[in-house]
């Protein structure tokens, strides 16, 4: 964050703390907005009303609080795979493979959940929750250890992991942990026990509140322990950490094991509070959308949760918005592909709205994660 | 510059906006009694997929013109959102939802018990008939894909005929392959098959035109000189691809692939249809009379007009089929397939 910037004869605190929440969200807005506007030309051109179509869209995301919990739902895996995306940027790691940590963690949490009777809820939702946490580290312990000792680079380490954990999880749900009950012929897990199950309260998944602690959590761990400073380091300059004494390669391994571990339990999360068992198909997206969600939230732990609240909306209202304006629902991907455009590429946005250049530490952060090292 | 750009921009667009919400039309109402609606909600895939989703959607704008039915449609993207999308349509009080797709079949019966009074047609989806405003619309597969199989096998000159196929997850394109090589051998026991699963997750199965074409060009570096592409946009992938070899056929599937995928004309002798069209009209139609059965509905299956091909296909193999196909009917015919 920018905080060089303030001047000290203004520097009340919470001026300065404002000034930095206004740094942190102005190119995502703005991105949001200029997205929001060509989404609407092109629904135009198309010949739609976009003013229908943008209030069927936020109706059907927010216009009743089933529509909020669907939201809330559609978000919670979002926050999850984009913590542990902008988690693992902080160390300069580009974790393409969050999708195949879900997915294990998604199986693992679903094979605890049916596959152990009679435990109280207090155990079971946090065994298998913990299950699917430690099934996503397990798996992002590997491109960790193959950066460190062989050098492989984890965009395509990851990328490839994700083609085995989607291919073993097909293979686990068709195969020995099919759901053998009578009638069922679709590749899928048996339904979860009811004590391993996540509930919602008053419409609001208990998922999503558990996203929110973890978020916290991760922001806590990187700004205020010695383990945050350390990620921040080798993500800064490794060299560098490395003459002052970090183990870099410690670090790193550290760094995509609780990477894993994050989107892990966002798999077990989706299981256990959505799904209900794991199917395969179910999950596919969520890991991917981290990227989007990640970059959105400036790869700010914080960040996610507004950024995945609005995918999550997004996702959540396409349904209504086809249905009362007839438009059809890939313009949500393409608004979703334009702010993502322009988070990315957030010369022109600052052209477009004037916006002042951050400081120097907030750059290195993003751009170092492009695969520097 | 900048800002007036924007300012600009802001200021096309929301005049565009205010002059487009002037026009905004009346909404039906779908609970009197006079007021016919009819939705269909697909599984993950679109409504102009050129095969499965939208023959069944032709059949609801046949009930749109001929029975004065008010139609809408979803397209479902994910599949955790199938009770959602339906629901759009029972909340908003339609009498007759048509769900499209194997997978969708728990969601529909689940919808069906919490709404008594709307009629559910499920293309393709089993049920034990304990819900009695579901019908299941289904279709012999089999036989459709065992004439599909004969005609390859008639009209193959390297004795090797290929399947690429959606996923082996979705019963009706497990139905289609048997059938198909059933009816291959039926003709030549010792033709070579080359049958190919989409090895993919059901959601991403019959999406997937590039495995489809690859799958197709490997098989036909393997010798096949008809291909037989059953599975959505993954089918219609492999076809398109046989099209791109000179002296190749294929055999498209589910609706007259003739008219919908004009890429795959230079091989295309026929398609396994099933008759989604008709039978979704049928069951609105009847749905409209009130006289709905509940539990499985069967349609018609049979292969497509030959189209160009009609003068290529020899006079033998077409009375062949027309053997068979009488045979499939009165049972003397067997595709030995046992769901």
């Amino acid at each position: 964050m920018s905080t060089g910037s303030v001047d000290p004869a203004v520097s009340k605190r919470s001026k300065g703390f404002l000034i930095k929440i206004w740094h942190a969200i102005n190119i995502p807005l703005a991105a949001v907005v200029l997205a929001l506007l060509i989404g609407a030309i092109i629904l135009l051109v198309s010949g739609a009303n976009p003013i229908q179509a943008y209030v069927a869209l936020f109706r059907g995301a927010f216009g009743s609080m089933t529509a909020l919990g669907r939201t809330l739902e559609k978000a919670t895996p979002l926050v999850f795979s984009g913590l542990a995306v902008a988690f693992a940027f902080k160390a300069g790691l580009f974790n393409i493979g969050a999708q195949g940590q879900l997915l294990f963690g998604a199986m693992i949490a679903a094979a605890i959940g049916f596959g152990i009777d009679g435990l109280p809820s207090i155990i079971h939702v946090p065994l298998a929750l913990l299950g699917g946490a430690l099934a996503g580290a397990l798996y992002g312990a590997i491109p960790g250890a193959l950066k460190v000792y062989t050098g492989a680079h984890e965009v395509i380490t990851t990328i490839m992991l994700n083609y085995i954990a989607i291919n073993i999880t097909d293979y686990l749900a068709s195969g020995p942990l099919k759901d053998t009950s009578s009638g069922n012929v679709l590749a899928r897990t048996p339904e979860i026990m009811a004590s391993a199950k996540i509930p919602s309260i008053a419409n609001i998944p208990l998922g999503f509140v558990l996203a929110i602690l973890m978020s916290i959590l991760i922001w806590w761990i990187l700004s205020r322990t010695t383990l945050g400073f350390d990620i921040r380091t080798v993500g800064l300059n490794p060299n560098a950490a490395r003459y002052a004494g970090i183990k870099v390669a410690f670090t790193i391994i550290l760094t995509m094991v609780l990477s894993g571990a994050l989107a892990g339990m966002g798999g077990a999360v989706e299981t256990q509070g959505v799904v209900g068992r794991f199917q395969p198909g179910f999950n596919i997206g969520l890991g991917f959308d981290g990227i989007t969600i990640a970059l959105l939230g400036k790869t700010s732990p914080l960040g996610v949760i507004p950024a995945a609240i609005l995918i999550g909306a997004m996702k959540a209202g396409a349904s209504q918005m086809q249905f009362d304006a007839g438009v059809a629902k890939e313009i949500v991907d393409v608004i979703q592909a334009l702010m993502l455009f322009f988070v990315a590429a957030d010369v022109i946005v600052r052209k477009v709205f004037r916006i002042r250049a951050a400081g120097e530490e907030e750059k290195i952060t993003l751009s170092t994660g492009w695969g520097q090292q | 510059m900048s800002k007036k750009l924007f300012f600009l921009l802001s200021l096309v667009v929301l005049t565009a906006m205010l002059l487009a919400s002037c026009g905004g039309g009346g909404e039906a109402d779908c609970a009197q009694d006079d007021v016919f609606c009819v939705g269909l909600v697909t599984d993950v895939g679109e409504v102009d997929d050129k095969s499965f989703n939208q023959s069944a959607w032709e059949g609801v704008q046949q009930a749109e013109k001929d029975l004065g039915a008010v139609v809408n449609y979803v397209e479902t993207k994910d599949a955790k959102d199938y009770a959602a999308n339906i629901a759009l349509f029972a909340d908003k009080k339609y009498d007759v939802i048509v769900t499209v797709g194997f997978l969708m079949a728990d969601a529909t019966i689940e919808a069906a018990g919490k709404n008594p009074n709307i009629q559910f047609i499920g293309v393709d989806q089993w049920n034990d008939g304990s819900v009695a405003n579901v019908t299941g619309l289904l279709f012999p597969e089999d036989k459709a894909g065992f004439l599909a199989g004969a005609l390859a096998a008639m009209m193959s000159k390297t004795g090797t005929v290929a399947a690429v196929l959606g996923t082996d997850l979705v019963p009706p394109v497990v139905a289609f392959k048997e059938g198909y090589e059933a009816g291959a051998k039926y003709i030549n026991p010792g033709i070579n098959l080359i049958s190919t699963y989409h090895p993919g997750g059901a959601d991403v199965a019959f999406t997937d035109p590039e495995w489809g074409a690859t799958t197709a060009k490997q098989a036909i570096d393997n010798g096949a000189d008809v291909v037989f592409g059953a599975g959505g946009k993954t089918g219609n992938g492999a076809i398109i691809e046989v099209a791109s070899h000179a002296g190749l056929l294929c055999i498209g599937v589910d609706s007259d692939q003739w008219e919908t995928v004009p890429e795959a004309h230079p091989c295309l002798i026929s398609s396994a249809m099933k008759l989604i069209t008709p039978g979704v009209f049928d069951l609105v139609k009847l749905a409209k009379e009130g006289s709905k059965p509940a539990g499985l509905y069967f349609g018609a299956t049979g292969l497509a007009s030959f189209h160009d091909f009609e003068s290529k296909v020899p006079q033998e193999v077409k009375d062949k089929l027309a053997e068979i196909d009488a045979g499939l009917q009165d049972g003397s015919v067997s595709t030995g397939y046992a769901p």
